[in-house]
């Protein structure tokens, strides 16, 4: 590595947005949009020497590990670097159209900023105790987002997400004590070698998990999660579920298949399983049930929580190899794809609020007449929720439903179908009534700025990441492919 | 909540109790001996300060700090998003006054003191830095509805100036070719210094500013000073 230390500016350059928009309240947007853009630029920078490189490692401070910190990017984090680039990236150029508000916007720029630099970090982590102050800045920064809007129902909710996240890290916290105690370091490379199954690594195993699953909402620790999302202003739900409760759920693999890697039995990877069918059973039904949009959206995140859950008993069974491999990528593919396609949904959710008043599905007749670019966003994003081809989640079902038959794991395949069943079910229910009889309107795109950004979303998790999902496997290290 | 549920709570805090205390336990006979703090001490020449706990807090985990003083511009940052500061209290009367006038300057010079003793000897920038909070507090409960603090622009920069120190000089080191964060041994202590002192303008502001309670609003506008 030269002069310039990439992944050190993947966190310090939102970081120095941030300032810049705190310090100067009065060129918010313009300010914010270049840190966003800067931002996205060095991720994805990073994201392409990962690919050339497979590991790129940083010492800050130049002590090395085990007493300085380190910046480290893999295949894995350099996926979901790049998903919150862009994911990023469409949500930022959406907000300049969202918030017209001064105020908002004021108040909006910094807090996201800093959430994305925490996001960066988070990814980027080597270090079990840096890990926990990232996840502390995310979760902070989150509520603080989520409460935006300021209405009681809002401002509730993330009190309670704050609590929640707050007891989260503190048990994540509690597990890193005991590792520190018993191994002496904090790099999860080093504590990788060391560790050893024992009452030890096991106490801290589900300490952490356990904290980290509240802040990834996996059943049934989700209850906070509905109503903190659904009552965000647009683009916050659209950070929060496609980005946020996605890097609890990256800490939690990263501990399970490496630094745990030892620790982890069977049991423990079926009872996450099982839970993951009963978040995609549960979350899809509530889903259906839903009365508002936004909310059959955060329900629908608590469904693709569970199917990522999913994989875990089935690496657990899968020996090494191509077929691991495989499945590995696909975990990382669906991954991408609800990232990517819930963010789309959640901006486009957003414009039928701002433009009908309200999100009621049932009173939502005629919106596809005066919306029909947001109609097909929110199409082409349930395409991918329901896992329909060409859509990369179809692919990641796909490897997910043959592991299971491979494993002799037959009994998440009647899962699998039920949640697509139902996801298919609670996405037509919305098309069906966005699509009234009513005139042909003359133009597709009625709102440039807000409407771009979430086609542009959805449209990448069905077309691009479905179509050209083998460069993924390249990016991860990992043999096979679709 | 029940009688009976609250004894089955108290059951199952104790038990947990119980079997982190264990665990704990066995965590240490597990132990390699002084873990990471031999190899702190062994550095301590090349970190520009005598303190291990300021050498680790600045030097060895620099980065940690940098992030820690980023979540307490979040926390005020949401405090200002959630809304606006209310009056909050009556000027106090000439005796208090006259109290507040000698405790305010004692607590800046203390804060002062901790500062510079941190780079040797307990101290450092989040003590100094709570210390002018506390003299914030201190102001607005006697009446002062802004504790102390500038206008609402110099609020902004204040907030900021510890993150933005940190992340100039990793910048700077940086560029020099030595990696982000890494100071050069002669250098380390100033840098450290220079750090530490945008770090405890920046606590003491937030901290003050969080005291006030919400974004500074019009009603705010006039100090009040009898």
């Amino acid at each position: 590595m030269g002069v310039i230390d990439w992944l050190a500016l993947a966190v310090i350059v939102p970081l120095i947005g941030a300032l810049a928009v705190t310090a100067l309240p009065s060129r918010v947007r313009g300010l914010g949009l270049f840190a966003a853009c800067a931002t996205a630029v060095i991720a994805l920078r990073v994201t392409l020497e990962v690919w050339q490189a497979a590991l790129l490692r940083s010492d800050l401070g130049g002590w090395g590990a085990p007493l300085g910190l380190a910046l480290q990017a893999d295949g894995l984090s350099a996926a979901l670097l790049a998903m919150t680039a862009l994911v990023g990236l469409a949500i930022s150029i959406s907000a300049t159209g969202y918030f017209r508000n001064d105020d908002q916007s004021r108040h909006f720029w910094p807090l996201w900023l800093l959430l994305w630099a925490a996001l960066n970090g988070l990814l980027l982590a080597a270090d079990l105790f840096n890990l926990y102050v990232t996840l502390e800045l995310v979760g902070l920064t989150a509520a603080a987002l989520g409460a935006l809007t300021g209405t009681r129902a809002a401002v509730a909710a993330n009190l309670r997400y704050l609590l929640v996240g707050l007891l989260g890290s503190i048990s994540y916290l509690l597990g890193v004590a005991l590792l520190y105690t018993a191994y002496g370091t904090l790099d999860m490379t080093l504590l990788a070698e060391a560790m050893q199954p024992g009452p030890v690594s096991g106490s801290a195993l589900v300490l952490m998990v356990g904290g980290l699953a509240l802040k990834a909402a996996i059943f049934p620790l989700h209850f906070w999660l509905p109503p903190a999302h659904a009552n965000a202003p647009a683009p916050v739900s659209a950070v929060l579920s496609a980005l946020v409760v996605k890097a609890a759920f990256y800490l939690i693999l990263r501990l399970w298949l490496d630094v745990f890697a030892p620790v982890v039995t069977p049991v423990a990877s079926d009872l996450l399983g099982i839970l993951g069918a009963l978040a995609v059973l549960w979350g899809s039904w509530r889903a259906l049930r839903a009365e508002r949009l936004k909310l059959l959206a955060a329900y629908s995140t608590v469904a693709q929580i569970g199917y990522l859950c999913l994989f875990f008993p089935l690496l657990q069974a899968t020996p090494e190899g191509t077929p691991r491999d495989d499945l590995m990528a696909a975990l990382v593919l669906m991954a991408l794809t609800h990232g990517f396609a819930k963010a789309g949904l959640f901006l486009a959710a957003g414009l039928v609020q701002q433009s009908a008043g309200h999100d009621r599905i049932a009173d939502l007749g005629g919106t596809a007449q005066h919306l029909p670019a947001t109609t097909f966003t929110i199409a082409l994003a349930g395409t991918a929720l329901i896992g329909l081809p060409p859509s990369g989640s179809f692919i990641g079902k796909w490897f997910l439903l043959s592991s299971a038959v491979a494993t002799g794991q037959w009994w998440w395949i009647p899962v699998i179908m039920a949640g697509t069943l139902l996801a298919a079910a609670y996405v037509f229910r919305v098309l069906g009534r966005a699509f009234n009889l009513e005139p042909t309107p003359r133009v597709f795109v009625t709102q440039a700025r807000t409407e771009v950004p979430a086609l542009l979303l959805a449209l990448t998790s069905v077309a691009v990441l479905g179509l050209v999902a083998s460069p993924l496997w390249r990016l991860l290290g990992l043999e096979g492919g679709p | 909540m029940t009688r009976a549920a609250s004894l089955l709570i108290a059951l199952l805090t104790a038990l947990f109790a119980g079997v982190l205390l264990w665990v704990f336990h066995e965590a240490l006979a597990l132990a390699p001996g002084a873990r990471l703090a031999e190899s702190a001490m062994a550095n301590l020449a090349a970190t520009g300060v005598s303190n291990p706990v300021t050498a680790v807090l600045l030097n060895y985990r620099a980065y940690d700090t940098l992030l820690e003083l980023a979540v307490l511009l979040a926390a005020l940052l949401g405090i200002w998003s959630l809304s606006t500061a209310t009056p909050g209290f009556q000027p106090a009367g000439a005796v208090l006054w006259g109290m507040v006038g000698w405790v305010v300057p004692l607590l800046i010079l203390t804060g002062g003191y901790l500062l510079w003793v941190g780079g040797h000897a307990p101290g450092g920038a989040f003590q100094a830095g709570a210390l002018l909070g506390a003299a914030g507090v201190v102001l607005r409960l006697s009446g002062d509805a802004t504790a102390g603090l500038p206008s609402v622009a110099a609020q902004r920069w204040l907030a900021v100036c510890g993150v933005a120190a940190f992340v100039g000089v990793g910048l700077a080191t940086m560029a020099a070719g030595l990696g982000f964060l890494t100071y050069p041994s002669a250098w380390a202590k100033w840098l450290i210094l220079l750090i530490e002192t945008a770090a405890t303008m920046a606590i003491g502001a937030t901290l003050a500013a969080a005291y006030v309670g919400g974004r500074p609003g019009s009603a705010l506008g006039e100090k009040r000073r009898p």
